[in-house]
């Protein structure tokens, strides 16, 4: 252990703040950014940034359920599916069964919800566990919307649904607001109160959470019921972007959001983790696939590079973590 | 809850016996409970022919599944697994197509699987970064990697002497079938009564104690995802040469497959508790089930719900009984 | 437990009886309308009313006719056989061209997606004309409209897009074409009044979905004797189209006299499917297919036809194409285009150039070709 000396010399050079985890991504994305910009001038600039920021709002969306869940302990695979399956009842609530439009989006937020509060339900009443239970309504949720849709695609919705997906609001795109919105709420709620404190103590130490009174089961009830809700309104989102309904809609995207968060410091053990990191994990992905992409990379080695950094961001964080702890 | 139940059963290993051969056999009542009822609704289901077939055609998931059983037992879990098959099976078809003798290009698939893994268990073990980060990392790697090597040209002219799947043993006994049994067997013996397959269980279960008795929890670690690799060597051959091209691509969605195999066998996500007898029935079910939908005319959009629904089902019910037994 | 399995799989069960009252058309998920052809070569087509120009047109695009110029080709995904054959065509196009810069960039799923994601970068990197094969052609349409908004040149080829995101697109042939071919084949090899079974990569995909309401309605026009038993599933997974073939094949028994294969890996992996059954000759195995995949079971006899066009060549026309477009030569209102090594071709349908007539493979060609 010869490094702990280097740790504490660091320690007293460098304030503790700037050896978090956050911090140190924050100025790897930094130099990342600047050096990608310098290859190619069109990288960063504020309409390209924009840009990013509008394909990834769907991502960022379930990621930050999936950093209270995380914090927890527990995770979400099924957060793709439920993407699918409610953009499937957004067209088909509003083709077949003829819901007005606000409605029918209204209706896939609400069920949205109802997959999630499923797997919550599930979760901590039968305490199957959440890797487990998400993996069976990962199968299930997409196929009731392969069932549901019998693969037809929706379309022709009317012009003014675009808007979110499509257009600017005050120069910036629609969905990014929201997006931004969510950030500020989730990360309010993360560290003001004391619903937040509860997340961290029971991934802390569940057993230990429960003897002290906490609502333990509520609270886990809550952040799947609000994951299911996002990725509800992530698929609003979508559809309005691209115009139409797929059933394949969404897959994959549980990988991407979790990539995103453990990236962002959340430690997929529970009690640690935070929502400004999980928003740089965010910008970081995808900045980096777009600055890569627009240097020339392909895509097949831009996903040899995102998983690497994976690795080895995560190496970089916990070592230090180590470290300090070691002190 | 759940930590009462498994101390419960770590205790008193009658009990614990009890408990897992239920559960083993419980899975083979559905397996063939199964069978009947399709088989009543269609006789075709029970022919022969049909019932190997469709053993042949899965025997390879359920060989990776015994190593991933192994893995969430020690308390981990590999999410690259799918992604590796695919790069093992190109590795060995190139090797066999330009001219490495067979055994060679069999040998090589192995080999590239206990490194790829033990590489990723020393990750895990030693460097301590979770096994979900990790293996989601190599997932990338992989599959991203494949394609940028191999630019997904299949592969085909594959030797004749190439197709393990082929070769039936005593002229009956098609050796994918009989590889599933053996490593299911040889692994089910060796976890159950060797010390060192006794400590993956330790591992996973109670990982201080595992210490305080002289286990070294990073050795096993990274000696269970070296068998993990092993056993994902020998599906890759198992799904190399079953057809006559290799698609140089990652098949879809496997690792989850394998997973659930392992999930639905009985293997807690907690780890230290499952058995790899149970995972390969389990894969056995799942083949049946896909199966059986298309017999039963089951519309094929529903399939995957129908699916989804019975992963649910096995699950809580097997939750339930735990629960019932740690009870009573 | 045991009344879990017990109650899914009375679920199950009502399940397929609704699902199997409901099957009229083949495949059910593409409810556009379809048009036959004629049932014998000899008889005339009722020529299409001839359509004005549909596609859309690009905003102060530079004008950069007979100067080098840089495209990208954004297929449905990447690493298959069948894209790489397309990518291939468009460097041969591009050499002959001499003025032609083409890099092939895109998804490794296919996903739409990932797909509208790659097309934006292409178009803030900045380049001359983009080449793609849409995952679906309405969802990719707002990013080829900001691809043609920002003055860059759009054409597709494969799978096509709502016909105002993009200039031309370039047809392989058309969808009522290979329907013939298909179903024409099998009638031959199986018998006019046999039964068969379809195996599809996913019920979603476009193209596939088109053929299969194109065979349906060619069936039923000229041999209504054949009788469809059902469509499955195979994803683009080699091993699990090998899997749902062979359960076909168990299934239905003497009743299956012939298997479709809608994709370049079902084609190849039914043919194993029959072959490891062996009955060779039994079930007659039609598909969609490339040659190298099929050479096994081709030259063995198992397989007599396999349909496809010619990918390079598809590839290569769409390099032509873009060309024109850039230098002006192919304007609205055209009714035909010169494509290098490939003559003239024709444009049907407003705004579609139509590469020919389906290739159909069979034991005295195949070798000829390697892709």
């Amino acid at each position: 252990m010869s490094e702990i000396p280097l740790a504490q010399a660091a320690k007293r050079v460098i304030p503790w703040w700037l050896l978090r985890h956050e911090t140190m991504l924050a100025l790897i994305l930094l130099i990342a950014l600047i050096g990608l910009g310098g290859m190619n001038s069109r990288f960063l600039t504020l309409d390209n940034l924009l840009n990013q920021g509008r394909l990834t709002t769907e991502v960022g969306l379930i990621a930050l359920p999936m950093t209270f869940i995380i914090i927890t302990g527990g995770i979400d695979l099924s957060v793709g599916s439920i993407v699918g399956l409610c953009a499937i009842l957004l067209g088909y609530s509003w083709k077949t069964f003829g819901f007005p439009l606000p409605l029918a989006i209204g209706f896939s937020l609400l069920v949205g919800a109802a997959a999630g509060f499923l797997n919550g339900i599930v979760i901590t009443k039968v305490k199957v566990p959440p890797l487990i239970m998400t993996i069976a309504t990962l199968a299930l949720y997409r196929g009731l919307a392969e069932g549901i849709s019998q693969a037809r695609s929706v379309r022709g919705y009317p012009e003014w649904f675009y808007f979110v997906g499509q257009e600017n609001l005050l120069g910036v795109p629609a969905q990014l607001w929201l997006l931004l919105i969510a950030i500020v709420v989730s990360a309010v709620v993360l560290d003001r109160t004391t619903f937040g404190r509860t997340l961290y103590a029971i991934g802390n130490n569940e057993t230990a959470a429960r003897f002290s009174g906490l609502p333990v089961d509520r609270v886990k009830l809550i952040i799947y019921t609000l994951s299911g809700l996002m990725a509800g309104l992530s698929a609003c989102v979508l559809v309005s972007r691209v115009t139409t309904t797929r059933s394949d809609m969404g897959i994959g995207y549980e990988l991407d959001v979790i990539a995103a968060v453990v990236l962002g410091g959340t430690s997929i053990f529970g009690g640690v983790g935070t929502i400004w990191g999980t928003v740089v994990g965010i910008a970081m992905i995808q900045l980096l696939k777009n600055g890569l992409a627009l240097t020339g990379v392909k895509g097949d080695a831009t996903i040899v590079v995102i998983g690497t950094v994976l690795i080895l961001s995560t190496l970089v964080a916990s070592s230090l973590q180590r470290r300090r702890e070691g002190v | 809850m759940t930590a009462m139940t498994l101390a419960g059963v770590g205790t008193d290993p009658r009990r614990r016996l009890k408990v897992l051969a239920s559960q083993e056999a419980l899975l083979a009542i559905a397996v063939i409970g199964l069978a009947i009822a399709v088989g009543l609704n269609n006789p075709r289901f029970l022919a022969a022919r049909n019932l190997s077939d469709v053993l042949l055609g899965n025997a390879y998931i359920a060989v990776a599944a015994v190593g991933m059983s192994m893995v969430i037992v020690s308390g981990n879990i590999d999410i690259s697994v799918g992604a590796l098959i695919g790069v093992l099976a190109t590795i060995s078809g190139t090797l066999a197509v330009n001219g490495a003798p067979i055994v060679v290009a069999w040998l090589a698939a192995l080999v590239a699987g206990v490194v790829v893994m033990a590489f990723q268990g020393v990750i895990i073990a030693y460097l301590r970064i979770p096994a979900i980060v990790v293996t989601l990392g190599m997932l990338s790697i992989l599959k991203g990697g494949l394609i940028s090597v191999t630019g997904g040209k299949w592969i085909t002219d594959l030797p004749d002497s190439f197709h393990l799947a082929d070769i039936e043993l005593f002229g009956l006994l098609p050796f994918p079938v009989f590889l599933m049994i053996l490593v299911t067997i040889l692994a089910a013996l060796w976890m159950r009564y060797s010390a060192s397959g006794r400590a993956i269980y330790a591992v996973g279960g109670n990982a201080e104690a595992a210490r305080l008795c002289g286990i070294s929890q990073p050795r096993t670690i990274v000696m269970v995802f070296a068998l993990h690799g092993l056993f994902a060597g020998a599906a890759a051959l198992l799904y190399a040469t079953q057809l006559r091209v290799i698609q140089s691509t990652v098949p879809p969605n496997l690792e989850l497959t394998i997973i659930t195999a392992s999930v639905v066998g009985g293997v807690s996500i907690l780890g230290g508790v499952g058995t790899v007898v149970g995972s390969t029935f389990a894969a056995v079910l799942i083949a049946e089930i896909a199966s059986a939908l298309v017999f039963i005319d089951v519309s094929p959009y529903w399939i995957r719900a129908v699916q989804g629904v019975l992963i649910l089902v096995t699950v809580i019910a097997d939750i339930l009984r735990r629960r019932r037994m740690a009870g009573a | 437990m045991k009344l879990g399995l017990a109650a899914a799989f009375l679920g199950a069960t009502l399940l397929a009886g609704t699902a199997s009252a409901a099957d009229k058309r083949w495949d059910g998920a593409d409810d556009l309308p379809v048009n036959p052809l004629a049932c014998s070569a000899g008889e005339a087509n009722a020529a299409p009313a001839a359509k004005l120009y549909d596609g859309g047109k690009p905003t102060n695009a530079p004008d950069k006719a007979g100067k080098p110029i840089t495209l990208v080709d954004v297929p449905k995904l990447i690493g298959i056989g069948y894209f790489n054959a397309t990518s291939k065509g468009m460097q041969d196009a591009a050499k002959a061209l001499g003025n032609v810069t083409v890099k092939t960039d895109g998804p490794t799923e296919a996903k739409i997606d990932e797909q509208i994601k790659f097309i934006d970068n292409y178009i803030t990197s900045g380049v001359d004309g983009i080449l793609f094969a849409a995952n679906d052609p309405v969802a990719i349409a707002p990013v080829l409209k900001k691809a043609l908004s920002k003055g860059i040149h759009v054409v597709g080829y494969d799978a096509n897009s709502t016909p105002d995101a993009r200039e031309w697109f370039v047809n392989q042939a058309e969808f009522n074409g290979i329907a013939k071919a298909m179903i024409d084949s099998m009638a031959k090899e199986a018998g006019e009044d046999k039964g068969f079974a379809i195996v599809t990569s996913t019920f979603t995909t476009p193209n596939q979905a088109r053929w299969i309401a194109e065979m349906w309605a060619y069936a039923q026009k000229c041999h209504p004797k054949l009788k469809w038993l059902e469509t499955v599933e195979a994803q683009e997974d080699n091993n699990l189209s090998f899997n749902q073939a062979t359960t076909l094949i168990n299934k239905h028994g003497d009743k299956l006299a012939g298997l479709f294969g809608m994709t370049s890996v079902a084609t190849p992996a039914s043919a194993e499917a029959v072959t490891k059954a062996k009955l060779c000759g039994k079930i007659a195995v039609v598909g969609l297919a490339t040659p190298n995949a099929m050479k096994p079971y081709v030259n063995a006899d198992c397989v007599k036809s396999v349909v496809l066009w010619n990918p390079v060549d598809l590839g290569y026309a769409a390099t032509y194409v873009m060309r024109a477009v850039v230098d002006g030569s192919l304007k609205p209102g055209a009714t035909s285009v010169e494509a290098g090594k490939l003559g003239k071709l024709n444009v049907v349908n407003g705004s579609e150039i139509l590469l020919g007539s389906p290739f159909v493979f069979t034991k005295q060609n195949i070798k000829d070709f390697d892709f």
